[in-house]
């Protein structure tokens, strides 16, 4: 190899006769080196190269750039970004195009799918993709609900525009910071009390008029859609407990084995926690799991209206 | 500039539209030169166009803080049916009792100066738990404590102002519902000097 580079530079600096120039395998008819006219470097390393000369353009198929599809859905996401490590800058409305005929049914789908694809720097929280677990909770076109049970409309006109969870603290993009939230949620003491042991020792039982008290409550997956819906928790989240906490206040109230119940109406019993709930009816209507906030503290009124 | 000549109407039209919803308003500060408005969005422009005053909020919201450790639960205040549960039920006792006490002058025309009385006494209870509510709604003791104090006892000394006030004009007048009578001519040709 190293006497055939050397032959080669030998070549190039004296314009050796053909004769004497060494190569290995060198083709001999002139029309083989026909592509590499009026360049004479290419015509020296072509014809000194082991390679043979490419099959010219004319005698190939030509790929053509990627032709759009005339079917394609294209429709416009408009979703909101913050990036926290660059405080100095405001959020921003960042605009996605996506085929919807590439793309799954739900606002979920879309987001991945960006995700994915398009934007990996796009943050946003989800699991479970049915609905059970509260994760991806948005403001989709003006409601709260959760992405993964929001259809995409299909009219590719409209444009969607999805925020996070409205009057919340954001982490990043879509993520918003739910520990005062959750705080509330774990002062309501949202799990069985008891003093008693059951009598027969083994289970706390319940008849099945009572369970039912506990359908349209036990549901609730805690995705604070509701509560972050509620103009008066906008203005109170301090002290209000707001719509998601109640519902969940009123499960354990109106659950027959709990023997805490005075205690638990007594927590709400002051001009915040509960009374700060004016019956505006957000909360029922945004539910992503259909249930009734509302109902509840409306219950948890009525319950409460004559005893201390 | 061609947002100035737009007729105000149609500015209206374009400060009220959704694209307006870019701009965070708590964001935008009061006083700016429209050259650095203009950079940044027309459509701030044409709202700076539009508005004569700054924009202030009022209690704009602070910067986040958690009590304690996360973990930690919220706090429970104590309990308080005073300004809880009995307040509620007396402010849906005091509404409810108003409904037939509205209604009965109409059926019935002027009953007596008692039931007059009565009726101006629900009302003027039922708009002080009214105030109250938007006063405790919207400024939070823990935030303005002076301001909270101040309104609560203004709302109580309006209270005592116009309860004189409607005393005065039950005794030495003709009364709110006789008042209601004479203003109160559906039909007829209105008649300002009666």
């Amino acid at each position: 190899m190293a006497l055939r580079l050397a032959t080669r530079r030998l070549a190039l600096a004296q314009q050796a006769p053909k004769v004497f120039r060494r190569g290995m395998a060198t083709p001999t008819a002139s029309d083989t080196l026909a592509h590499t006219k009026g360049e004479p470097l290419s015509t020296i390393s072509e014809a000194t190269s082991a390679s043979r000369a490419p099959i010219p353009p004319s005698k190939t198929t030509t790929i053509k750039e990627p032709e759009t599809d005339p079917q394609a859905k294209i429709k416009t996401f408009h979703i909101y970004r913050w990036n926290p490590d660059e405080p100095t800058s405001k959020p921003k409305m960042q605009s996605y195009t996506l085929d919807l005929n590439k793309t799954g049914p739900m606002m979920l789908d879309a987001l991945i799918r960006i995700k994915n694809e398009v934007d990996p720097t796009l943050t946003f929280r989800r699991s479970c993709r049915e609905g059970i677990c509260g994760s991806c909770a948005m403001n989709i076109d003006g409601v709260n609900t959760l992405a993964c049970l929001c259809r995409i409309p299909t009219e590719t006109a409209k444009e969607s525009r999805i925020y996070p969870l409205p009057h919340t603290y954001v982490v990043k993009d879509l993520v918003p910071d739910l520990t005062q939230f959750y705080k509330q949620y774990k002062s309501i003491k949202p799990y069985l009390q008891r003093d008693t042991p059951p009598p027969d020792g083994r289970e706390n039982r319940q008849s099945k008029a009572d369970r039912r008290k506990l359908d349209g409550l036990y549901e609730c997956i805690l995705c604070a859609c509701c509560s972050t819906s509620c103009p008066s928790y906008w203005w109170n989240s301090e002290e209000y407990l707001g719509p998601a906490v109640l519902l969940q206040s009123y499960r354990w109230i109106a659950d027959s084995r709990d023997e805490k119940t005075a205690a638990r109406k007594d927590a709400l019993n002051n001009s915040m926690s509960l009374y700060r709930c004016h019956t505006i009816l957000n909360c029922s209507r945004t539910c992503p799991k259909g249930l009734n906030p509302a109902l509840a503290i409306a219950e948890i009124k009525k319950s409460m209206a004559f005893s201390s | 500039m061609a947002s100035t000549a737009l007729r105000p109407a149609l500015r209206q039209i374009l400060a009220a539209s959704p694209a307006s919803r870019t701009l965070t308003s708590a964001a935008l500060p009061a006083f700016r030169s429209q050259k650095l408005l203009a950079r940044q969005s027309p459509l701030a422009l044409q709202r700076a166009a539009f508005q004569t005053s700054s924009k202030r909020a009022i209690l704009p919201p602070l910067p986040q803080t958690i009590r304690g450790t996360i973990n930690d639960a919220a706090t429970v205040p104590d309990t308080e049916p005073s300004h809880g549960s009995y307040h509620w039920t007396m402010e849906r006792l005091v509404s409810l009792s108003l409904v037939p006490i509205t209604i009965a002058p109409f059926a019935a025309g002027s009953l007596s100066p008692v039931l007059d009385g009565a009726f101006i006494s629900l009302l003027i209870i039922h708009s002080y738990v009214g105030f109250q509510s938007c006063i405790t709604d919207y400024f939070p003791n823990w935030r303005v404590p002076f301001w909270r104090k101040f309104f609560d006892w203004a709302n109580f000394a309006f209270v005592g102002i116009v309860a004189w006030g409607w005393y005065e004009f039950e005794t030495n007048d003709v009364g709110l519902t006789e008042g209601v009578r004479r203003v109160w001519k559906a039909g007829s040709k209105v008649d300002v000097t009666a």
